[in-house]
Formats: C-alpha cells, structure tokens, sequence
C-alpha cells in the first residue's frame, strides 16, 4: 500500500509539474503574437540598433580621435614611428574613454528612435515585398522563355534522331524533370522604377532615423552615420524574422543581459513550444508512473522500454526542432520495407524451429530473383511480380531442403539456423564473383563478378512506395507498401487460422501433442521453414524496391538478426507469437533506428559519431531483445 | 554402538502447504538390521527418506515436526552432504554414475586419495596427485564385498544394468564410518538371479553391521530378505511388524486398506452387461520408457468401465498409450470386432477411440494456446469439424469452436476467465477438464482415461470421476480407466484388472478383499496364495 501510496504522490506531483509546463508553454506561445510578444521584440530590436550603432559610434570617436592625433603630430613635424607611436595612444585612449560611457539602455528616452525605425521598417518592408513581387515577375518571364526555346530545341532534336528511343529512357527523363526543379538565371534582373522610388524612401526615413541616433549619440557625424546605414537597415528589416531567431540573434550578440526585466518573460515566449513538448512527455511520465503495474502486466516490460526510448526520442526531436513528421514517414517507411522480413518469423516461430535466423537462405532467392529479372530487362510492375516470383521458386527448394536438415537436427535449431545463415552468406559471396550475369548494370565495369550495390532505378525502384502515396503535413503515406505489408499479414493469419495453419502452430508448440492426434510433426515443421524462406525471399524484394538497391555479399548477413529482435521486441517468444507482434515489433524497432539517427547527431554534432552510433543502436536493441527471448508473460 | 538403534525417527509430520504427506509417522532401525519401508506409490516413502538426508526440498518448504535420532543422539541434519557424514548412505534407484569414468574412480569420486606434489604445496589441496593404486586397492575390497569379480578399472559405461547397482552399492560401503544404507526400489530394474544376488549381498553387509532400509512393493524380497517391516499407508504408520510374525496377506492389506467409502460411487447398473466384447488385445507389448508393457491380454465389454490398477512404473499407463499410437507397440488388436492398426495415432482417434493422457501437461495439452483451440483441436484435425471451407482452403469458424467451447465449460464446469484463457494458466483440475473435453467434443465411442485424478484437487477428482460415470451411463461410451488409485478404481469400475512388471497380473472384481488387490500388485496372483493366506 506504501508503494501504491508513493507512486500516487509521485504521480500527483509530475502531474502538477506537466500541468504548469504547458500552461507556461501555452501562455508563452499567446505571447509571442499578443502585446507582450510585439512589445519585447520591438525592445529587442531597438537594443541591438543601439548595441550595433553603440559600436559604431566608438569605431567613429576612435577614428577621430586617431586622425587628430596624426594631425598633431605632424603639424609637429614629428617621424613616422612618432605618428604610428601617437596614432596607437590616440586610440587606447579614446577607446578607453568611449566604450566605458556607452549608453545606459535603460534611461535612455528611446521614443524618437522607436517612432523613426518603425517609420524606417514600414518603407523597408514595402520596397522588401516589392523586390520579391518584381523577381517573381521575372523569374515566370524567364521560365516562359526556357520552355519556348526548350520546345523548339526537342522538336528539331526529334526530328533529327530517327533511332528507336526505348520507353524506359522516356520515363526515366519524365521522372528526372520532375525531380529537378529549373532554375532560373537571375543576373539580368535590374531594380524597377518602383523599387527605386521605395529605396529613396526608405533612406529618406533613415534621415529620421539618423537624427534620433544623433540626439542619443553627441559628436556623431554625417560620415559616421552614412557608414551605419546598411547595418541599422538589415537590423530593421530583419525584425520580419520569427521571434526565436529574433532571440536568438539577440542573445549571441550579448544583448540578454540588456534585457534583465523581461529576459525571463522573453526565455517563456522564445521557449514556448519546448515547454509544451515536455509538459507532454512529463505528463506521459506521470501517467507511465500511475499505471505502471497494469502496463507492466499489459505491454511486457520490454515493450514499455522500447515504447518510452521512441516517445523520449519523438520529444527530443521535437525539443531539437527536427521534423517530427518526416522522421515519423520515414519510420513508417522502414517498418513497411523490414515487416516482411519479419513476418518471416512467425511461422518458424510456429511450426517449432524457433526464430529462422536462417533467414539469409530465402533472403539469397529474393536476391537472385531481383537479379534475373535486371538481366533479364523486365522492369515495372511485370519484373516486381517476376522477381518475387523466381525468388519464391528458389525458396521453396531450398527451404524444403533446409527444413529436412532441420529435422535432423531437433533441439539445437538456434545454433543451426545461425550456423546456416551465415554459411549462405558466404557461399554466395562466392557465387556473386562466379555467376554468369551479362548486363552491364549488374557486372563491375572492370574485371569478373556483380556489383556489391545494385541500383534499382531501371527496374522496380520504389514501385510499392510510390503506389498511391500521398502526403498529409509533412508525412508521406507509402499506400502501396502499407497495403502489402497489410495483405502479407493478412494472409499469414489466414493461414494460421487453416487447418494446416492450426496443426502446424500445435507441433511446433507441442510436438507430443501434435503427435498424439495423429499430425506428422516434421510435415509441419518443412512447411513453416518452407513458408519462412519464402517470406525472407518475398521480403528482401520488398525491402530493396523501398531501398532502391540490392546489396549482394555479406549483406544479408545481419538481417536475420534485425527480423528476429524486431518480433522479439514486438513481444513474440522463441516459441510463440502473433502478427501483432510482427507489426508492434517492426515499428518500434525501426522507429528508434530512425529517430535514434539524427536526433543522436543533434545531440552530439560531430558528424563521425552517427555510424558509431548506428552500429550501437541497432546492435544494442539487438541484444536487448535476445535477452527478452522469453517473450511476454502469459497473463 | 551404545544405542539399541542406529537410526531413530520420531513422529515425523511433514506439510506441503496445506498438504499433510506424513503424518506422525515413526521408524527405528536396530544396526545389522535389513528393515523393509513398504508401502504404494505417495505413501510418503520418499518423503520421510527426504527428511532423513536434509533434502533441500524440505527445508525450503518449511522443515518437519518430529525427531531424528543416530546412535541414540537427537541430530538435525540439514543437508545430504552432512547425511554422508553422519554414516547414512543411499543406493539410488536411478544409477548416479558416471559413464565415462572406471569403476574405481566412480567408487571414489569426491573421496579420492590424494598424494601432495609440488604444485598441491603451493597452490593448495585441490591439485594433489590422485593416488590410483590406493584408491583402486580401496575399490577392490568394496567390490569383494558385494561379491563382484569384474576388474575395478572397467569404464562403467557398457556395464549391464545389474552391474551399475553394485557398483553404486560399492561406492557406499566403500565410505567409512558407514552405519546405515538405503536402498530404493534396488531391484526394480535387475533380473531375478541379479535380484537374488543383490539380497545375498544386502545380507552380508548387515552382518557385518550395517543397517538397511530397503524400500521396495516386492513382498516376496520383503520376506525374504527383511527383519522388521514398517509400512505405510496414506502418509500415516499403518503398522511395524517383525517379518517373522507377519504373512505377506497381512502386509498387503496393510499396504492397500480400505481407505474409506469412496466419494463417487456408480449406480448399480439395471441389466447386466452383454458379453460382447469391444476390444480385444492380445499379447500387447508397447515400449514406452519407465512403463513397459511386456505382454498383456485382456478384453473389455461393450458399455463396461474397465479399470486398469497397479503400481507406478509397472506398465499400466503403456497400455493405452500404445494402443492410441503414442509409443512403439506390437501385438494384435481387435476394436468391434475389426483388427486395429497400431501405431498409427490419427487412424486410433478415426476409428471412434479417444484418449486422455496421464501426461496432461507433455501430451494432453497445447498450454500456451486457448481452452478454445485445445478442445476443438482434435475434432478439427481428425473429422475436419470447426471449420470453413472454400476450395481447398481452411478457415478456422470462430463462431462455432467458441459455441462448443463454452458448452464444455458449462457441462463439466470448467472454471475459467474465459474460453481464451491460455491452457496453462488454469489450475491442475481444470486442465483436466480440459483434456477431458477434448476428447469428448470427437464424440468417441471408446474413451481411455489414464491417471485422470493424479494432481487435482478433490472437488475437480469427484467431478471427473462423476463425468466419467454419466458418459458410460447416459451416452454408453465404453470407458478404459487407468489410476494408481485403487480406490476410485474400486468405486466405479465394473472390473479391474491389475498390472505388474508389464503383464496382467489378474482381472479383479471392484469388491475383492484388500489383500487380493495388495498381492496382484505384488505380482502374485491371489488365487495361488488362498493357501498360504488361509494359513497365516
């Protein structure tokens, strides 16, 4: 009961701490648009016009100062080592004298000034917005041109080549333009008439601008204020910038100590939306620490770890401003190109040979199957559906024969599965070099063998991603990839549901069982190897159509693993699982993997470290998940 | 050796929870005594020779009452290690040798003599140099003791079994101070002239002045070989007798008892039933480990609940597991009147037989997956019921395995969160219930039930026995009961028959006097020993 009464306490307190985070972060975020917002940044961008022009004005004391003291001393008729010797004094001297009586910010009457840079901003951001208005005029006038004369030129190339041009090629080309974005030729852009009308304005409100600076500044003279020009003009024109780059701007350049009274004030507006992300996440805690029993007992403790690392790391990418819902597609992406191979698990996890990490044997069929159909030409949809075809053909014998090894070797499949994964791999690695592959595409350019990376982009490159996809704030929705991945499921459960599906889950989960109602318990055991060589053929395709290259030699290796932790994670045992855990698995596994990525960059930014750390977090899950091999409690 | 006994055991009670397994129970042994520890299987045997050598099983679970006296001095002996040095030994049923190694070193393991060397000075004890000749010297004159010739530097692995006990009796006698010796069940796997031998032996090392107990249900070694008898019955002392003074009639009786009325009792059938006979096993033979079944024949009548009885390890269990095809059997099998193809578990389920194993959970359960998927999963995989069809394709019917699920819960209560509670969360009785239901959703016309009440508790005992009636008497299912518990044979079987070392000893009415059913176990045909028990 203590327990129960401390976690409810703690539970309280992190509920209060969120609830105050967020109503912070809320009313720092009204702020930035209301008075308060307005008021602190024109402050902000009144100091650093008086920080910048402060400067400016002991630059031009100094520079009198120093022709001064040249004058003197030559008047004197003094040496060039006596003027430099003046020269130097001059300026220690005026320095020491000015910078110590720069302004006090805080007395100083600033309502001139205030009423001349807004007179100032307001000439600016209309010669700003007529700017863009004429360079968009123009740019559209070019463009115009470029495709008149882009028009032209095909129709005389046309004409000129008679030779057959393959489809292929056109839909390369087609898909080539729409990626790169024209770009337009802007050096023969003058400043219109108008433009210069609203410049001569705009100088003229510097005037304004000039005199209140002179009123705060004694001794300051025209020279010194037409230097200041281009300086006060940027400072105000970029007053249009949003209130955290306004901030921050303004306190790299050492102004927050300037703005003591509001600086906390300002701190909640700049930081409003952090402060909600982590209201969130501290409310997240506070219901993680109410709960944790009945989620414990839920999700499995394995799960709730991996499920709390990807929302703490959903947090930080907020915090550090990275693009939530690009990171979130991505992840989705992966889990969608990685389920398949998953999906592999379940039915040796079923039929009793535990987790395939043998999976590299199907993976290799998918693979040879991808490279008949580059050989072969096919490219589309007809080379997706020939490459998964060939691959499953390949599967389906060597899993067959893999199966009867596995037969023979009852009890120490673990061992085995690895033992075959890798032995594959590197048989292949062999065949790789021997194979008698033609195309250009997939030899070395130089010497015998395939290429270690293949690129997909003239066969079945994203062909899954790209059906149907369509984008909803940033997040990009792979429809083909979801529905495959959603179909392969789908049948896998249907299957599990067949009769033969039933008497498989029952000999892998109880051979003596099975046995005793008469059900050929090796039969069973063939069939779900069979079927989970198939899936790993099945997936690789998937995985490289998303990936857009096929990797040969020892790049199958780890996958098996990967597959493997990602259903371990999902809450699956070495004995038992479900689809569920397929799709749990690969999202969370994945998802760390892409959010663990750039957000590990921010937090450490030099840029060596992320493939130290890639290697780390994949690894890392990897194990943790082997170290949970028991799955989740039956409860 | 100032004491009378060697060995003094006071009112020993020992609890598993709630569980009394002994109950105040006592046992003195005088040295040079062979003292018989009789009794059935769960008697408490094993317990109270747990409690004599510290078993971490009873210490864990809450010690025992009672006193331990050696040599006349109370002692609290908390470990087998310290058991060993207190001069108690025990011959192990299951031989703890090691296969690899000669017969002296596995006489002297972890008594080795040792000679220091150079290394042993500096780095301690452990690296001495063994002293072969000594220990193999040492060996020799064990084995001399229990009359064995083969030379001690045979490698244990390839001996005959025979061979193995004595080597592990050897291993005993060879520990000095030794006073007193167990033997468990020494001659359950030896042949008779082996046996006879080892009795030979056991006679010669109490003469010298060591104490057995030897625990066996053999009643013809008992009288044999013993001085003095305890027996026990239901955890409790049923009686200590002299061997002289006792018959092995008595001792039967006093091993079996009446243990009360039994809970279920079946009504007494309106007709006698018909002489057809549904199964006819002839010389039966099923070589299945532990449970050998070496040649067994018998037949059960159509509509009858046949009871099989007899001790553990005895074979009674081989019998319908090598019927329904789950071990190697040979033989000839008639069921209604068609022979009956054995080995063959799918073609068993096929021809309108259903079993529920002794192994609820090894064989007779899935216990990950749902009550739901263990019920429906044999009528689905034999008569392909519970599901939809299209083409060649299979759907498991959700609709109709959860309606026939939760029918079986309701008639045999099954207590349960629901249908899809895994099969291994349930408690022991239900899991039962479980299996039962499997068997009866294939709606056989012949049902073997084996150990159907070991390990649940007595409501779950008295509803399967009750089911097990209804369905023989309502539906007419042919029932095959086999229990190592006489009792709920007796109170609703029409005929039991007893089985001992792989072979029908004798086919018993369920109302035959105790002693027939303690001798059958026995392995002696009551009918022979009429005589002798009429005698005693």
């Amino acid at each position: 009961m203590a327990k129960r009464l401390s976690q409810k306490l703690a539970a309280v307190v992190l509920f209060v701490l969120a609830i105050a985070l967020v109503c912070t972060g809320i009313f720092g975020l009204n702020g930035r648009s209301g008075v308060t917002g307005q008021q602190i940044i024109d402050e902000m961008g009144l100091r650093s016009l008086l920080v910048a022009t402060g400067e400016g004005v002991v630059e031009s004391y100094v520079d009198i100062a120093k022709q001064e003291a040249t004058a003197q001393v030559r008047a004197a008729g003094g040496s060039m080592a006596e003027i430099r010797e003046a020269v130097q004094k001059a300026e220690e001297e005026a320095r020491a004298t000015y910078s110590n009586t720069t302004l006090d910010y805080d007395s100083v009457d600033t309502t001139q000034l205030s009423g001349a840079v807004e007179q100032l901003r307001e000439a600016l951001n209309a010669y700003y917005a007529e700017e863009a208005a004429a360079r968009e005029a123009y740019a559209d006038m070019m463009l115009a041109q470029m495709e008149l004369e882009a028009a032209s030129g095909t129709a005389e190339d046309a004409l000129v080549d008679e030779g057959p041009v393959s489809a292929e090629e056109d839909i390369s080309d087609a898909e080539m333009e729409l990626e790169t974005e024209p770009t337009v030729d802007m050096s023969g852009f003058v400043a219109t008439d108008e433009m210069n009308r609203l410049m001569e304005q705009a100088e003229a409100a510097y005037v304004g601008v000039s005199e209140a600076l002179a009123a705060l500044y004694e001794g300051m003279d025209a020279q010194a204020f037409d230097a200041l020009q281009d300086t006060v003009m940027a400072l105000v024109s970029q007053s249009g910038d949003t209130f955290e780059t306004m901030f921050d701007r303004f306190q790299a350049s050492g102004g927050g100590e300037a703005l003591t009274d509001d600086l906390w004030n300002a701190r909640v507006i700049r930081y409003g939306d952090d402060l909600i992300t982590v209201g969130i996440a501290v409310l997240l805690t506070a219901l993680l620490v109410l709960f944790y029993q009945f989620l414990v007992t839920k999700l499995g403790l394995p799960r709730l770890i991996i499920g709390l690392f990807f929302l703490l790391l959903c947090v930080l990418g907020t915090v550090y401003d990275l693009s939530l819902p690009t990171l979130l597609s991505n992840s989705v992406v992966r889990m969608g190109m990685n389920s398949i191979l998953v999906l592999a698990m379940v039915p040796g996890i079923q039929c009793g040979i535990s987790l395939n990490l043998g999976l590299p044997l199907g993976i290799v069929g998918g693979l040879l199957g991808g490279l008949l159909c580059i050989e072969l030409g096919y490219s589309g949809w007809g080379g997706f559906l020939f490459a998964i075809a060939v691959g499953i053909l390949i599967a389906m014998v060597v899993g067959y024969l893999y199966g009867l090894l596995l037969n023979r070797l009852k009890g120490s499949e673990m061992a085995v599965t690895t033992y075959v994964g890798y032995s594959i791999v590197s048989l292949m690695c062999i065949a790789w070099m021997l194979l008698p592959f033609k195309s250009t595409v997939l030899r070395w350019p130089l010497g015998p063998g395939l290429r270690a990376t293949l690129r997909l982009d003239s066969s079945y490159k994203h062909i899954l991603n790209n059906l149907w996809s369509f984008e909803i704030g940033g997040f990009t929705v792979a429809t083909g990839l979801l529905l495959f991945m959603a179909l392969c499921c789908l049948l896998m459960w249907l299957f599990l549901r067949s009769k033969t599906g039933v008497a498989m889950s029952a000999a892998g989960n109880n051979p003596r069982f099975a046995e005793a109602t008469g059900i050929n318990v090796d039969k069973m055991r063939i069939i779900g190897t069979v079927l989970s060589t198939i899936l790993g053929a099945v997936g690789i395709i998937v995985y490289s159509q998303s990936y857009g290259f096929m990797q040969l030699y020892t790049a199958p290796r780890q996958m098996g693993f990967i597959a493997a932790s990602a259903i371990l994670i999902g809450g699956a045992s070495t004995s038992r699982c479900r689809i569920s855990h397929v799709i749990i698995g690969t999202f969370l596994f994945q998802g760390v993997l892409t959010l663990g990525m750039p957000v590990a960059n921010v937090l450490v930014p030099q840029s060596t470290i992320s493939e130290t750390l890639r290697i780390l977090i994949s690894n890392g899950i990897i194990l943790y998940a082997l170290t949970k091999s028991g799955g989740v409690s039956r409860a | 050796m100032g004491a009378e006994y060697v060995l003094e055991m006071k009112n020993i009670t020992k609890r598993y929870g709630e569980n009394t397994v002994l109950e105040d129970v006592s046992l003195s042994v005088r040295p040079g005594e062979i003292h018989a520890l009789l009794g059935e299987n769960g008697a408490g045997k094993s317990t109270l020779m747990n409690v004599l050598f510290g078993m971490p099983v009873i210490h864990t679970t809450g010690g025992f009452e009672g006193s331990v006296s050696i040599d006349g001095e109370k002692v609290n002996i908390a470990s087998p290690n310290e058991a060993m040095l207190k001069g108690i030994g025990m011959v192990h049923q299951e031989f703890m040798l090691l296969p690899g190694f000669t017969i002296t070193e596995n006489i002297k393991l972890n008594r080795e003599i040792s000679r220091p060397n150079l290394v042993s000075r500096v780095l301690g004890k452990n690296l001495e140099t063994l002293d072969m000749p000594a220990m193999a010297r040492d060996a020799r004159k064990a084995l001399d003791k229990v009359g064995m010739s083969i030379e001690e530097y045979t490698l244990v692995k390839g001996l005959p079994v025979g061979y193995m006990q004595f080597v592990e009796i050897a291993r005993e006698i060879d520990k000095t101070g030794i006073k007193l010796l167990v033997f468990d069940e020494p001659t359950a796997v030896l042949t008779e002239s082996e046996a006879q031998q080892l009795i030979q032996v056991m006679k010669q090392i109490a003469q010298s002045g060591i104490a057995i107990i030897f625990i066996t249900h053999r009643l013809e070694e008992v009288m044999a070989a013993s001085n003095a008898i305890t027996i026990l019955r239901d955890g409790k002392l049923a009686a200590t007798r002299n061997t002289q003074e006792t018959t092995m009639v008595e001792m039967a009786e006093l091993m079996i008892g009446r243990k009360g009325q039994g809970m279920v009792s079946a009504p007494p059938r309106t007709q006698p039933l018909p002489d057809k006979l549904v199964l006819e096993i002839d010389h039966l033979a099923v070589d299945m480990p532990g449970e050998e079944v070496k040649d067994v024949s018998f037949g059960v009548r159509e509509g009858e609940i046949f009871g099989i009885g007899g001790l553990a390890g005895q074979g009674k269990v081989g019998i319908p597991n090598g019927i329904m095809g789950l071990y190697p059997a040979q033989g000839q099998v008639r069921f209604m009147g068609q022979p009956f193809a054995l080995n063959n578990a799918g073609a068993a389920l096929r021809s309108g037989m259903a079993m529920v194993s002794e192994d609820r959970r090894g064989v007779g359960l899935l216990l990950d997956q749902s009550i739901e998927d263990n019920i429906v999963f044999s009528a689905m995989q034999i008569y392909g019921q519970f599901l939809y069809k299209i083409g060649p394709f299979t759907n498991k019917n959700g609709r109709a395995c959860r309606k026939v699920t939760d029918e079986m819960i309701q008639e045999l209560d099954i207590r349960c969160t629901s249908a899809s509670q895994p099969a291994g969360t349930l408690s022991g009785g239900n899991q039962q219930k479980v299996c039962i239901a499997r068997a009866l959703v294939l709606n056989p016309k012949f049902l073997f039930v084996a150990e159907p009440t070991r390990g649940i508790d007595i409501g779950a005992k008295k509803l399967v026995l009750e089911t097990l009636v209804r369905l023989n008497r309502e539906k007419g299912m042919t029932v095959v009961m086999v229990s190592s518990e006489l009792q709920e044979l007796c109170s609703i079987c029409d005929r039991v028959a007893i089985v001992s070392e792989g072979a029908v000893v004798d086919v018993l009415a369920p109302d035959s006097s105790e002693a027939d059913f303690g001798l059958a176990m026995s392995g002696i045909k009551p009918g022979d020993m009429k005589g002798g028990a009429d005698n005693g």
